[in-house]
């Protein structure tokens, strides 16, 4: 294989492009390696061994867990496009007034933690505490609440007004691809409108949809926040909680062969799923070239019906967002949790605010900072390296590359975070303590942040005509020159935005923070986490509050920055 | 000034590996105006890229102005930044982010061939006004039409004064009747700079008007390098014949040093040596040498106007003769209507006779 070269030299970019290339090989491979192993790994005291899988498989609870994750992706995905596609086509194909107000909110749902979420959730429509359930039992005289969200299906529910804003964008893409004249042809072409819509639209639309289907399933199968929120103190298990508490048992020493073993499963469950998106995105392609450019699609008007759109976007808001996100900003003034009420309102204080560990929160707000300073600058470094040896050389090499770049985008980061940590635990710990640092974080997120980026940035070099740089060196400027002078300005408006979104995904991450975190190295959203999982309610709802405020103008910033590409290119 | 030698350049596809350029030789004389003619994909512009070394060639050797600026052989390479030329790109190539004014003068401040702060700015001047954009200075480059685009993009590639200018189709992009414009102000702003000129075009009417010499390539290879009058008189082979200008082809077989049979009877023309009496060659005769009159002539063979196509300053006519259809290009006033009975000459001196490969 020839390596992606200019001028006959291999390029100084190749090493930073291969980097987080080898370690997303590193994360994946310490996972396969330990679940070969029982005994204390990385001593003369470990032996290999198909044991992990023999315990694996024949543990019933193993099924039961692989039972509620299914249920639980299949319903998160129900949820999600059953919101999101509808919305999608109202902004693409109708007159609805007020799209950017649509897109403000679908934007604010994708960077709004899902576990902050969750937590409201639980308050909603928890078996016990939800209020939801106890207004029922007071007025129907009911024993038990009837509503349970921690099942799969509640589960899934939540998840899916999460991932909603995931179908939309997903969705939209295509929406407005499709060109309407392909449809105008087959009507002109003496076709019904029901014929049309089942020969033409369908099977045009088909394989985008297709795509968001698998793509959300594989985020839903590797979902940690809302399962561990709302599930976990219900004793219900998915993949991605049976995996943490094997990795963090509460009353035992840890058994990580075991842990491997179940994350080798899941891997290959992930890899099959990728290979299926990919042959699906393919095809989606294909139509989309048949499409071309150069038309205007036509809108449909909606006429009386804007209200309706509106109230059922409206309604999602509220619903995903506004209430959860106020129970859980009255929880953090409330003395106990419990439903909102006149009595409770005379109670509320900054009470829980003493309650709260300050110099663990001071100290997680220095790391999240920490990282999301360090994070997108070295993702873009990466990100700025790929691109430009895949897009701007000819090299058979940069297929791999781009393979490499797009594997952590359907491979859950909840992997990557456990192959980062027995990396840290087995293979590094005598040699670079890694282990309890931020960096450790760093890496995992820098891995898990570079499919966009890389994306982002391969779309934006594509638009800039290699010839502009070529002008550059034909007028005599170095690269180094050529590239500060001509590419680097070019690039300006994509390189922040992806600086900027990068920056609020890293301050919103909470799965990767949990598996890595320790007292030295926790993340905000990891104090939240810690607090829930003690059953500091009230504590972690202030947390969660502060980290409400401190979001606010993080998004002005991307509201001026970048909104535009980064919601083009997700 | 430019000297190629034995130049080879292979690209690998999703087909295996391309013999783009295979190996051609070529030397562009100082101030020469050298024209590299040929469909897309002929290796035209990869013999350019390599010359101003954005492509490295396989094989072979390149020097610009005496100096070995790449040797596949060898190992010496010189980066673009480093040799003596100024490019002017397909695309233009103009930087957006910055104005008229700043194009210009990067290569003057952060390139290889800087000068001196003080002189940055009458140079820049000079050459805006060569192109004639004086007065343009500070708008933005996008704001400019494409015509203007391409004449930044020219003061750019002369601004630094290069020995060798580079030209990647330049006017392909203009419509019509700018690329006539600018195509006489090319020739205008090289001979007035003298400076050495490599121009890559499809189009055969830029390349006989603007080259001192013309090489038409195919498929990687040199088919003929000659002055524009030699290209479109004297084509070596059939495929310069298609491709530069029009012609006539008929089949025929070779009589003997003076005759050919074909379609049209026996035709008295010059056989080039080496075809033997019986070879299968192919005639060619242009349209505009084709006689053509109303009636019939004693003199002539008699033809039926089929349809013909008014162009303005000409007609063409398509002419049934026998048996063979044949493109007629009557100059000036001539009415000739369908259905008409001419008068055909075909002159002996413009036949061509291509052998058959």
């Amino acid at each position: 294989m020839r390596l992606p070269r200019l001028n006959g030299q291999v390029s100084p970019l190749l090493p930073i492009a291969l980097a987080p290339m080898g370690l997303v090989t590193v994360f994946i491979l310490v996972i396969v390696w330990v679940s070969f192993q029982t005994g204390t790994l990385g001593t003369a005291h470990s032996t290999y061994t198909l044991e992990n899988y023999r315990d694996v498989l024949g543990d019933s609870e193993i099924y039961g867990v692989v039972w509620n994750t299914l249920w639980f992706a299949c319903s998160t995905v129900f949820f999600a496009l059953i919101i999101g596609l509808p919305i999608a086509w109202l902004t693409e194909r109708t007159t609805i007034p007020g799209k950017p107000a649509i897109y403000v909110i679908m934007t604010l749902g994708l960077l709004i933690p899902g576990i902050f979420v969750a937590m409201g959730w639980t308050f909603i429509a928890h078996p016990r505490i939800g209020f939801i359930n106890r207004w029922l039992v007071d007025l129907l005289a009911l024993d038990d609440g009837p509503i349970n969200i921690a099942t799969p299906l509640g589960m899934g529910f939540v998840q899916g007004l999460n991932l909603a804003p995931l179908a939309f964008i997903l969705t939209t893409q295509m929406f407005r691809a499709m060109n309407p004249m392909l449809e105008e042809a087959a009507r002109t072409a003496g076709m019904s409108a029901a014929a049309t819509l089942r020969r033409v639209t369908l099977p045009l639309a088909g394989p985008a949809i297709l795509a968001a289907v698998i793509y959300i399933f594989i985020v839903g199968i590797a979902t940690f926040d809302v399962p561990a929120v709302i599930g976990l103190g219900n004793r219900v298990y998915l993949f991605s909680t049976y995996l943490f508490t094997l990795t963090f048992p509460e009353d035992m020493e840890p058994r990580y062969g075991i842990t491997g073993a179940v994350g080798v499963l899941m891997i290959l469950v992930a890899l099959a799923l990728t290979a299926w998106y990919g042959r699906v995105l393919q095809k989606g392609n294909r139509y989309q070239v048949i499409t071309g450019k150069g038309y205007r699609p036509k809108m449909l008007d909606l006429g009386g019906w804007n209200w309706a759109a509106w109230a059922m976007i409206g309604f999602y808001a509220v619903l995903s967002k506004l209430v959860p996100i106020a129970l859980v900003g009255f929880i953090a003034f409330a003395p106990y949790v419990a439903p909102p009420s006149l009595e409770m309102w005379e109670q509320l204080s900054l009470n829980n605010f003493y309650n709260v560990n300050w110099e663990l929160v001071w100290r997680g707000m220095k790391h999240t900072l920490i990282l999301m300073l360090v994070v997108p600058v070295l993702a873009l470094v990466c990100a700025f390296a790929i691109s430009w040896l895949v897009v701007r050389t000819r090299s058979r090499g940069r297929y791999a590359l781009e393979f490499g770049a797009f594997l952590p985008h359907t491979v859950p980061e909840l992997l990557f975070a456990i192959g980062a940590l027995l990396v840290a635990l087995f293979v590094l710990k005598d040699y670079v303590p890694l282990y309890g640092t931020v960096w450790l974080i760093a890496l995992v997120y820098l891995v898990t942040r570079l499919p966009f980026a890389t994306r982002a940035l391969n779309g934006a070099l594509l638009q800039i005509h290699k010839e502009l740089e070529e002008a550059a060196y034909v007028s005599g400027l170095t690269m180094l020159r050529a590239n500060r002078r001509v590419l680097l300005p070019l690039l300006r408006p994509t390189l922040m935005s992806v600086w900027i979104w990068t920056a609020l995904l890293v301050y919103r991450e909470v799965t990767v923070a949990v598996f890595l975190a320790t007292e030295s190295n926790i993340t905000l959203t990891a104090v939240v986490w810690s607090y829930w999982a003690a059953a500091g309610m009230t504590e972690a709802s202030v947390v969660t509050t502060l980290m409400i405020l401190f979001f606010s103008p993080l998004l002005l910033l991307f509201w001026i920055f970048g909104r535009r590409s980064a919601l083009a290119e997700q | 000034m430019i000297s190629i030698r034995k130049l080879e350049k292979i690209f690998d596809s999703a087909r295996g590996p391309v013999r783009a350029v295979g190996g051609i030789d070529l030397e562009v004389a100082q101030g020469e105006f050298m024209v590299l003619l040929g469909p897309s994909g002929c290796g035209k512009t990869t013999t350019l890229r390599c010359v101003a070394g954005l492509e490295r060639p396989e094989g072979g050797s390149i020097e610009i102005d005496g100096e070995l600026v790449d040797s596949a052989a060898g190992g010496a390479y010189v980066p673009p930044e480093r040799r003596d030329i100024g490019m002017v790109f397909q695309s233009y190539a103009v930087w957006p982010h910055l104005n008229v004014f700043q194009n210009v003068v990067l290569p003057l401040t952060e390139g290889q061939r800087r000068i001196p702060r003080s002189e940055v700015r009458e140079r820049a001047l000079e050459a805006l006004r060569l192109v004639r954009l004086d007065g343009l200075e500070e708008r933005p480059v996008t704001d400019l039409s494409g015509g203007q685009q391409q004449r930044v993009a020219l003061a750019r590639a002369v601004v630094t004064r290069p020995k060798v200018l580079l030209m990647d189709e330049p006017l392909s992009n203009l419509d019509a009747r700018l690329r006539d414009q600018m195509r006489d102000e090319l020739r205008r702003i090289a001979e007035s700079v003298n400076v050495t000129s490599l121009y890559v075009t499809h189009d055969q009417a830029e390349a006989l008007s603007l080259g001192d010499r013309v090489c038409v390539m195919n498929e990687g290879e040199i088919l003929q390098l000659a002055t524009p009058k030699e290209v479109y008189s004297e084509p070596p082979n059939l495929f310069v014949a298609r491709f530069v200008g029009e012609m006539n082809f008929l089949p025929a077989r070779v009589v003997d040093a003076g005759r050919v049979e074909s379609g049209l009877g026996t035709i008295k023309c010059a056989v080039p040596p080496g075809c033997a009496p019986g070879a299968a060659v192919t005639l060619g005769i242009r349209p505009e040498h084709i006689g053509i009159a109303m009636g019939e002539s004693p003199a002539g063979m008699r033809g039926q106007v089929l349809r013909q196509t008014y162009l303005g300053d000409a007609l063409h006519c398509q002419v049934q003769v026998g048996e063979v259809e044949l493109t007629v290009k009557a100059v000036g006033d001539a009415e000739y209507g369908r259905g008409d009975t001419v008068a055909i000459s075909l002159p002996e001196k413009n036949w061509h006779v291509f052998p058959e490969t």
